[in-house]
């Protein structure tokens, strides 16, 4: 897994806080949008990926691969990524496996925004 | 103008309230679509405040790309600048959008330093175009207004008084110039005594149809109309609009008028009054241009021949046409005369030798008003 890009770059993290002046607050509510929306995307994909519908997973895919790559979550948006194209192309193989990666990514993400003090 | 707002069009709710952030600290207030139909209808209910538009590019229900060429198919909302904003991988998608019409670009994640720059650069071209379609705006209706006033000008002045005064060179022919031109003037022998006599409706209808008779004549044959007072008419030839043969048309214009003035005149004359039309024409160097003083002018001619023309019109009998001997030297060729003498006129030291006009030399001459029509289209 070492060749994975990291669950949160902070240095993503530092240009965002920098670029609202430092506004903890508003990157606190972010990040809670964040895994509001995010939970919901995540839960689409799972229904998605159960359903074996290649083409109702692109959405959340893409949402969520736009939304983690703003707040830094690398990993999760480059997960996102993948299965936003698989689903493109319309391959529904695979599917579950990559999902079921996504969500521990998610997990992961969650947990890394929580251990350092971002998300409650 | 009211502050500009942008609308940010994005299915990401971390994405707008970034956007919305950055926008705010620019001073733009933001409104937010999660799709192309959500910002589609938030812009046909208020787009008049919406300078600019960030449009996601990939979006559920109706994409960045559907959603632009829905926008620029709006007449009303075609000049809105639409910045797209896309993932790294959307490129050529972009692409796409920026040949329908997009603005600009703004990739994923945002730069809020080039978002900065590229929304205030579509806001100052949103200015322009709003500044340029405002002076268009203005202009037209001030070009509108100067229609206005200009078809209003021509009910009051002649013809050609009207459009010189709206002409490039108006100012200049206004100031007053010196040319050869024929004055004519026409009265009616007897309206004093009709007007004496008569009842006021009476007055006011015989001048009607007076004057649609002989405004027919005048513009027919080009004159411009200096003043009317009652009865009393004067109108010249040759100016501002030169006429190389402005006795002729005058003289025309002079037996056109006693041609219809004669049933006119049998039918008041049914009625017991004797009414009779008096024209003297002259011809000779004038000043025209602009009389009068400030609040009222006319545009008038001055010169002796002006006061030829009108002690002429004095000396003239019913039915008479009095030329003076410039005029007539023109016109010998196409009108039979017949001399009156030696008129002694009123402020002359010299009597005048005034002729009267019985009739033009052949029906078919060429002075005809008629057989002058139909040479001219031939022309053309």
């Amino acid at each position: 897994m070492s060749d994975q890009p990291p669950v949160l770059d902070q240095q993503v993290l530092d240009a965002l806080r920098d670029s609202v002046g430092g506004d903890d607050a508003f990157v606190a509510d972010l990040v809670a949008t964040y895994l509001t929306e995010g939970a919901a995307h995540m839960a689409e994909m799972d229904a998605a990926a159960a359903a074996g519908d290649a083409a109702a997973i692109v959405r959340p895919a893409h949402s969520m691969k736009s939304s983690s790559a703003a707040l830094g979550a690398a990993r999760m948006s480059s997960i996102s990524r993948d299965i936003e194209f698989a689903g493109r192309e319309g391959r529904a193989e695979g599917l579950a496996a990559s999902v079921q990666e996504a969500r521990a990514a998610w997990e992961a993400t969650v947990a890394e925004l929580r251990a350092r003090g971002l998300a409650g | 103008m009211s502050e500009p707002v942008a609308l940010i069009v994005d299915d990401s709710a971390v994405n707008r309230m970034l956007l919305a952030r950055h926008l705010g600290s620019m001073g733009i207030a933001a409104r937010e679509a999660g799709d192309g139909k959500a910002a589609l209808a938030a812009l046909q209910t208020s787009s008049e405040d919406v300078a600019v538009v960030l449009l996601d590019v990939m979006m559920p229900e109706m994409d960045g790309y559907e959603t632009l060429a829905a926008i620029k198919s709006d007449e009303s909302l075609r000049q809105l600048p639409v910045i797209m904003i896309s993932g790294i991988d959307e490129l050529a998608t972009v692409a796409r959008c920026i040949e329908l019409g997009a603005a600009d670009f703004l990739a994923k994640p945002f730069d809020p330093v080039i978002l900065a720059a590229r929304v205030r650069a579509s806001l100052a071209d949103k200015r322009l175009r709003d500044a340029e379609a405002a002076h268009a705006a203005a202009q037209a209706e001030l070009l509108g207004t100067i229609e206005r006033q200009k078809s209003e000008l021509a009910r009051f002045l002649s013809p050609q008084v009207a459009a010189l005064i709206s002409s490039p060179e108006g100012e200049q022919m206004l100031a007053g110039h010196r040319r050869e031109a024929t004055a004519v003037f026409c009265d009616l022998r007897g309206f004093t005594a009709f007007s004496d006599s008569a009842e006021p409706e009476e007055v006011l209808g015989l001048l009607r149809e007076y004057h649609a008779m002989m405004g027919a004549s005048i513009n027919e044959h080009g004159g411009t109309l200096e003043h009317f007072a009652g009865d009393g008419m004067m109108v010249f030839f040759n100016d501002p609009v030169l006429q190389p043969d402005h006795v002729a048309r005058a003289v025309r214009m002079a037996v056109a008028m006693r041609d219809r003035f004669a049933p006119l005149a049998a039918k008041w004359s049914k009625l017991g009054f004797e009414l009779g039309l008096g024209i003297g024409i002259a011809t000779g160097y004038a000043t025209l241009g602009r009389i009068g003083f400030e609040g009222r002018y006319d545009y008038g001619m001055v010169g002796t021949a002006v006061i030829v023309a009108s002690r002429l019109s004095s000396a003239a009998e019913g039915g008479q046409i009095l030329l003076n001997p410039r005029a007539h030297a023109a016109v010998e060729v196409i009108v039979f005369v017949e001399p009156v003498g030696e008129l002694q006129l009123k402020g002359f030291a010299r009597p005048i030798p005034a002729v009267n006009v019985v009739g033009y030399r052949s029906p078919g001459d060429p002075i005809d008003s008629d057989t002058e029509l139909a040479t001219t289209a031939a022309d053309l």
